[in-house]
């Protein structure tokens, strides 16, 4: 997927003006953010397994290279392929050989961040092989030509208007609109007659196991269960950070991420798999390949600032409870992973200049690291990465701040540094503001600062400042 | 390509460091527990699912039912096979697909089902299988109306069935039928998922993991349509889980 980073102001404000939209976004506020609160409540030792989950994750990133060599030597032991990937390309035409060496016609994809990344199921179709999304929310945003709109509900800004006519060609505005059961037993219907005649599938994988080569999946529909017992070849693709050390470390993170994530205490299918199907099994793939990606992670890894990004578990938490996210809604962000996540990750993987806008699309009220099941501290990323943004950042490409902001910023710095300056400078700000007011508010300000005035008004600057008017007072006191 | 020593290469440059080192004498994660300790978890996860069964099949009855399991309780055999046959005959399910787990002979199942006129077949293979008969099996299990199977284990902080697909429990025969009931035995049930993850470190450690394991909580579900949560997209629309009382 090409990134789109640059065109979040205006997709921002697109989406503020959608009302249906803003309705149907309300759910990761009082679906999932509800309901994580309540599953952290009702779990007593919550904090203990955020805590050891942090702990998992640091230590595995710190490790990284000898976990991802021990995964790979047991993935083979256990009779699968390796794949390293540099980049999406490179894992995108991957498996694209793969397809074409198995004589593929049909492939099912569970849901898969990292596939989006590759833009895989479209590449795949143009390629010649029959692609299906298999997750609701992805098949439905895959029938809609969009991207997804949050980590783990990727249709979540979709009615159930939008969604009949997607399903059905015919379906008219004039009909009643099918309830949710209705509309998701006829996604049943159409996805079995896929299910039964897919070869290939590819995956996610929420989990990989080093010490043992297997991989978990976490899903409530099944269709992760289904693409790893149908097909005859299955695919698996990760980044390269999603790992664990050892099967026992499983029931941490297994716990921390599906509470984190809708709030249940478990999803209805958690499976595991060591790649291809048994001697003495009688469905299951007879091959099994593990695609690892890098897609600019090492960046992130080489970054002693931006390092613990690497410990994300893909539960979209911060999404939930981001106030920024509710509002201006999954594409704004213009890459794969919106919201807080996104806001860190995006301008590390794709590149600052064009992302400037998303670290500061933030009230900096720290909900994301409140709420973040391996605690990864996003707010302070997001200032490193304003920081950059301003002056500290070598890359002259990366350095987005113009002259005149600096300027203005330099100006304010000295106008700060003595009160017979700070006085003058209130003075005149105060002097040549008046003539833009009216009735006792400020609604249009001049350039340099005519951005703040564009959206909010700000009551007019009173003609005498709080300190000379307590000090007048005293005089008359005394 | 990238070549794997390449790419491991930079992760190590990335790390700041110029080889790999070792971490498994870093002790901050659960993970690098001795096997003596793994072995003494094992064993206590077994002999507490022996000593607390009572306790542990109200606590997973309980956590069945709020996630959607229609949770039955079998005072003996003749009863859990009655209930079978109850809800074969509620689905008017013509054919049957079962696994080989001893439970369902101990109930004599085919009987039960066989007495509601509906047809019943056991999964398993003599590890001779090739692609064809995969097919078959495949198209078997679509066409199926109701699974049934027992529990390798249950899990009672959530509600969970346990299942380690084999010869005699194929992976479609609690996915594909619209219907899969799960019979639970007295003693089956784990406190929570610790003790499931560190038997199955102890099986890793022993070199007898198996080759998969699924964790089956509730019917399957979504609620990507307006966030409304919908029984029944991929995996059976209902799941019915029958406790065999201690006898």
């Amino acid at each position: 997927m090409k990134p789109i980073t640059a065109n979040f102001r205006t997709k921002a404000a697109e989406t503020l003006e959608d009302q249906q939209i803003q309705q149907s976004i309300e759910h990761v506020y009082t679906g999932f953010f509800k309901g994580r609160l309540n599953a952290a409540a009702d779990t007593n030792n919550w904090e203990e397994l955020r805590t050891k989950g942090k702990a998992i994750k640091d230590h595995t990133i710190a490790n990284l290279d000898y976990y991802l060599s021990q995964l790979a030597d047991n993935v083979e032991k256990n009779g699968g392929n390796v794949f390293f990937a540099d980049d999406a390309e490179e894992a995108r035409q991957h498996i694209i050989d793969i397809a074409h060496k198995r004589n593929i016609k049909t492939v099912i994809k569970s849901k898969s961040m990292v596939s989006e990344e590759m833009g895989l199921a479209e590449a795949m179709n143009k390629e010649g092989f029959e692609t299906i999304e298999t997750d609701l929310g992805e098949y439905i945003i895959q029938l809609a030509n969009e991207t997804p709109y949050h980590l783990i509900a990727p249709a979540v800004h979709k009615s159930r208007s939008d969604v009949a006519k997607l399903l059905d060609d015919n379906f008219s505005d004039s009909e009643p609109i099918p309830d949710a059961t209705e509309l998701t037993m006829m996604a049943r219907e159409k996805l079995r007659g896929v299910f039964a005649r897919a070869d290939m599938s590819v995956t996610g994988a929420n989990f990989a196991v080093a010490e043992s080569g297997s991989i978990a999946l976490v899903t409530n529909e099944g269709n992760g269960r289904m693409s790893t017992t149908v097909p005859r070849v299955h695919v698996a693709v990760m980044g390269l950070e999603k790992i664990v050390p050892s099967i026992q470390d499983l029931s941490t993170m297994l716990r921390i991420l599906i509470r984190s994530a809708t709030g249940q205490r478990i999803s209805t299918y958690v499976t595991m798999v060591n790649g291809k199907r048994t001697v003495d099994e009688e469905e299951g793939p007879e091959e099994f390949h593990l695609v690892i990606m890098n897609n600019g992670r090492l960046k992130l890894l080489e970054d002693e600032h931006s390092r613990e990004a690497l410990n994300c578990i893909r539960c979209g938490a911060c999404l939930n409870a981001c106030p920024v996210y509710r509002k201006v809604g999954g594409h704004a962000y213009g890459w794969v992973y919106p919201g807080p996540i996104g806001a860190i990750v995006s301008p590390v993987l794709t590149g600052l200049k064009d992302a400037n806008n998303l670290p500061n699309a933030s009230s900096l009220c720290g909900a994301c690291h409140d709420a973040c099941p391996v605690k990864i501290n996003i707010p302070r990323m997001l200032l490193e990465l304003r920081y950059r943004t301003a002056e500290g950042s070598t890359d002259p490409q990366e350095r987005t701040s113009s002259a005149k902001e600096r300027g203005v910023w330099k100006a304010w710095r000295m106008g700060m540094m003595g009160r017979s300056r700070f006085d003058l400078g209130a003075r005149l700000v105060a002097t040549a503001l008046r003539p833009f007011t009216r009735k006792g508010w400020l609604k249009k300000a001049p350039p340099p600062i005519s951005g703040w005035t564009s959206t909010r008004d700000f009551p007019a600057v009173a003609s005498k400042s709080l300190r000379s008017r307590l000090s007048n007072r005293l005089r008359r006191v005394k | 390509m990238a070549d794997r020593d390449q790419f491991i290469s930079k992760v190590t440059e990335a790390l700041g460091r110029t080889s790999i080192i070792d971490p498994s004498l870093d002790h901050a994660t659960a993970g690098f527990d001795s096997a003596e300790t793994i072995r003494t978890n094992a064993q206590t996860a077994i002999s507490d699912a022996r000593e607390y069964s009572t306790q542990l099949a109200d606590e997973v009855a309980l956590a069945a039912e709020t996630i959607g399991w229609k949770v039955h309780r079998a005072s003996n055999a003749e009863d859990a096979g009655s209930i079978i046959a109850g809800i074969c005959e509620e689905k008017s399910a013509k054919s049957v697909l079962r696994s080989s787990h001893k439970v369902l002979d101990d109930i004599v199942v085919d009987k039960a089902v066989t007495s509601t006129g509906a047809n019943i077949e056991t999964t398993a293979h003599d590890g001779k299988y090739g692609q064809s008969e995969i097919e078959e099996s495949k198209a078997k299990a679509f066409s199926t109306d109701v699974g049934i199977t027992g529990v390798d284990y249950a899990i009672a902080e959530t509600g969970t069935v346990v299942l380690h697909p084999r010869s005699g429990l194929s992976r479609l025969v609690s996915l594909a039928p619209p219907t899969h009931i799960a019979v639970l035995c007295p003693g089956e049930v784990l406190a929570s998922m610790d003790e499931l993850f560190a038997m199955e470190r102890n099986d890793f450690i022993n070199g007898e993991l198996s080759g998969s394991m699924n964790l089956i909580s509730g019917p399957s579900k979504t609620a990507d349509i307006e966030g409304t949560t919908v029984t029944g997209i991929h995996g059976p629309l209902e799941v019915h889980l029958v406790i065999l009382g201690e006898e």
